[in-house]
């Protein structure tokens, strides 16, 4: 991997993330509820007040540079300001506080996908045309048309509201306590199983269309041929020769869908109510609670922008065509 | 005067009668497509609901016109059961393509729009402008979009309101409308950049500067001609993606309950708990509706692109 490819990948995504920054400090300033809109509408506030109130937020001094720079400024300290619903807790501690639970779900979603998506994208591409091609890709297709909350509420009412095999919202039973390791973990895994469930099966199908397409395309390769006139079974050529090649594409959606899936999972959160960064959003949404607005789309900006970055890497890595 | 040909060349009649055939061509090579013709029988059928949703079910029905009690399994007189207050689901859900329809519909037209200008204007200048216009799109294609909705529609609420009006629809659904639009441009632009890129090199387009057109006429009277078929297949697939954005926009509770769209119906399906009670009937129809349609959408896409597209891997 040449420095220069390196360089010119991390410049790219500096200057991404910097974008995000600048775009988090536009928005703040056209949204509603400035004391400078505010003030002027309430008869007791004097003008010497309103000024005060200015100066004590700086908003006296000019937008640019001086707000700018601040803002700038305490994003990369990490302040990202204080949460109106949650009074006084920093943004930042109110989305520490639902990231472990996000992290847990769509880690082991995305693994669960991961592994049944590319096995049937590869299964269906091999054997396209075929009956099993015609319902795995019917499928797939179906769930790639699938927004996670339509899965997740039939799901809840088959296996929660109708079987009663699983506990319909939350992550742990509230008020419960566990008398050791193993009932706390018991309880969480049936709480967890219908989401992950929800999210394994929207992503699954993404998955597999594109593990599909770029099998079919390895399928018509030279070295395959060769393989085949070598007198491999058509098992180990899937195995050893296809598969390899035909993941390198995979491995670069894979590595950009892992920023994204954060966002993407909000409403799979919302219809199990389980305590994360999706629910977070939409509690913010609805008190129309700015700041944590901002840090979620902050952090997922960057969050994506470094998934991207992780992909071209590895991309270039694997690829030495793309290097150059 | 015997300057005149005898016989004049029908320049016009030739052009039409290459159209047709062109047409003709086309429509055998899409008809071969069993799934493009399953999807698009789909759309025509979804497309009659959103026309005139009040011949098929009467009037959408509203808290006061409301014909049954909460939350009723599907019966004779509610062939999909009622809502929580009453409203009959099979109404709601014909109303509600409509409402999915027009606003999928809308958001399209304007991700087309910024992306063709956008794709068309960087690959044909080249140079600074494509630079910059490229380092534009990389930036919104990167972007978590459905975030950046979230965080933007709020605020054009909180700033225009919520009962403003414009052509008759009401500010909430414009603003689903224009967050989506101005959030999924950018792949349109980069698709639409690359073709015309190789178009650009091609004989007649040097030939319209030779002449003496000008860059506005050659990027309108020669480029758009020829990224067009892409341009019709990507609407399709952008399509599908806008209905899919829109329907999750709704769930979360940026969609207007005075136009309920299918997502609308699952956000307020969600809020009265109905998947927990088990109310099945007023879950299914929005979501059976969005799957289908956006399934639909799929693949008629694919089979254009297909059809229209000379570099697409299956042909």
């Amino acid at each position: 991997m040449s420095a220069r490819y390196l360089a010119r990948q991390s410049a790219q995504a500096i200057f991404t993330i910097l974008m995000i920054v600048l775009l988090n400090f536009l928005l703040f300033r056209m949204m509603p509820g400035s004391p400078d809109r505010v003030n002027p509408r309430n008869p007791n506030v004097t003008v010497e007040q309103r000024d005060a109130a200015r100066a004590r937020w700086g908003l006296d001094k000019p937008l640019i540079p001086d707000q700018l720079v601040a803002f700038v400024g305490s994003t990369l300290q990490g302040d990202l300001g204080y949460s109106i619903k949650f009074q006084g807790q920093p943004v930042t501690e109110v989305i520490g506080d639902r990231f472990m639970p996000t992290i847990l779900l769509i880690g082991l979603a995305e693994l669960i996908a991961i592994i049944l998506g590319l096995a049937l994208g590869a299964y269906t591409g091999w054997r396209r045309g075929g009956l099993a091609d015609r319902i795995g890709n019917g499928l797939s297709l179906i769930l790639y048309s699938m927004p996670y909350f339509v899965i997740g509420m039939p799901l809840i009412i088959i296996f929660a509201a109708g079987l009663g095999w699983f506990p319909t919202s939350g992550m742990l039973t509230a008020g419960a306590t566990y008398p050791g390791p193993v009932e706390f973990l018991t309880d969480l895994l049936s709480h967890l199983a219908l989401p992950l469930a929800t999210i394994s099966l929207g992503l699954i199908g993404g998955y597999s269309i594109l593990m599909r397409s770029s099998i079919t395309e390895t399928r018509a390769e030279d070295y395959i041929a060769t393989a085949r006139a070598k007198g491999l079974t058509d098992g180990r050529i899937l195995r050893s020769h296809a598969f390899p090649n035909a993941l390198l594409p995979a491995v670069t959606l894979i590595a950009i869908n892992l920023g994204y899936v954060v966002g993407g999972a909000i409403t799979a959160e919302i219809v199990f109510n389980w305590p994360g960064l999706g629910t977070l959003t939409v509690d913010a949404l609805d008190s129309r609670d700015y700041p944590v607005l901002q840090g979620i789309f902050l952090l997922l900006g960057v969050s994506v922008v470094l998934a991207n970055f992780v992909a071209d890497i590895v991309y270039g890595y694997l690829d030495p065509r793309v290097r150059q | 005067m015997s300057a005149v040909p005898a016989t004049p060349v029908d320049v016009r009649g030739a052009r039409w009668r290459l159209r047709v055939r062109n047409a003709r061509q086309f429509a055998r090579r899409y008809a071969a497509r069993r799934d493009g013709v399953v999807g698009a029988a789909i759309l025509v059928f979804f497309a009659l609901l959103a026309l005139a949703p009040q011949l098929f079910v009467g009037a959408l029905q509203t808290v006061t016109t409301a014909t049954g009690g909460p939350l009723e399994p599907p019966s004779g007189t509610h062939i999909l059961g009622t809502d929580e207050i009453g409203r009959d689901i099979l109404n709601l859900t014909v109303h509600g393509a409509r409402v999915s329809m027009v606003i999928g519909l809308m958001a399209t037209l304007i991700t087309i729009l910024i992306g063709a200008v956008i794709g068309i204007v960087a690959g044909f200048l080249g140079g600074r402008s494509d630079q910059v216009l490229m380092r534009l799109t990389d930036f919104f294609l990167v972007l978590p979009t459905f975030v950046l909705a979230i965080v933007l529609a709020p605020i054009i609420l909180d700033i225009v309101g919520t009962d403003a009006e414009l052509f008759g629809i009401r500010a909430t659904l414009l603003v689903i409308i224009v967050v989506i639009g101005l959030t999924s441009w950018a792949s349109t632009a980069r698709i639409i950049r690359s073709q015309t890129l190789s178009v650009k090199e091609r004989m007649f387009v040097d030939r319209a500067r030779v002449i003496g057109g000008s860059r506005a006429h050659i990027m309108r009277r020669h480029i758009l001609p020829n990224v067009v078929n892409l341009i019709v297949a990507n609407t399709v697939l952008t399509f599908a993606g806008a209905i899919f954005t829109e329907t999750t926009l709704s769930f979360i509770g940026l969609g207007d309950p005075f136009a309920p769209s299918w997502g609308q119906l699952l956000n307020a399906a969600q809020q009265s708990g109905a998947p927990g009670l088990g109310a099945w009937w007023y879950i299914a129809p929005p979501a059976v509706c969005v799957v289908v349609v956006i399934l639909a959408f799929t693949l008629v896409g694919n089979a254009l692109d297909d059809v229209l597209n000379p570099k697409s891997a299956t042909r």
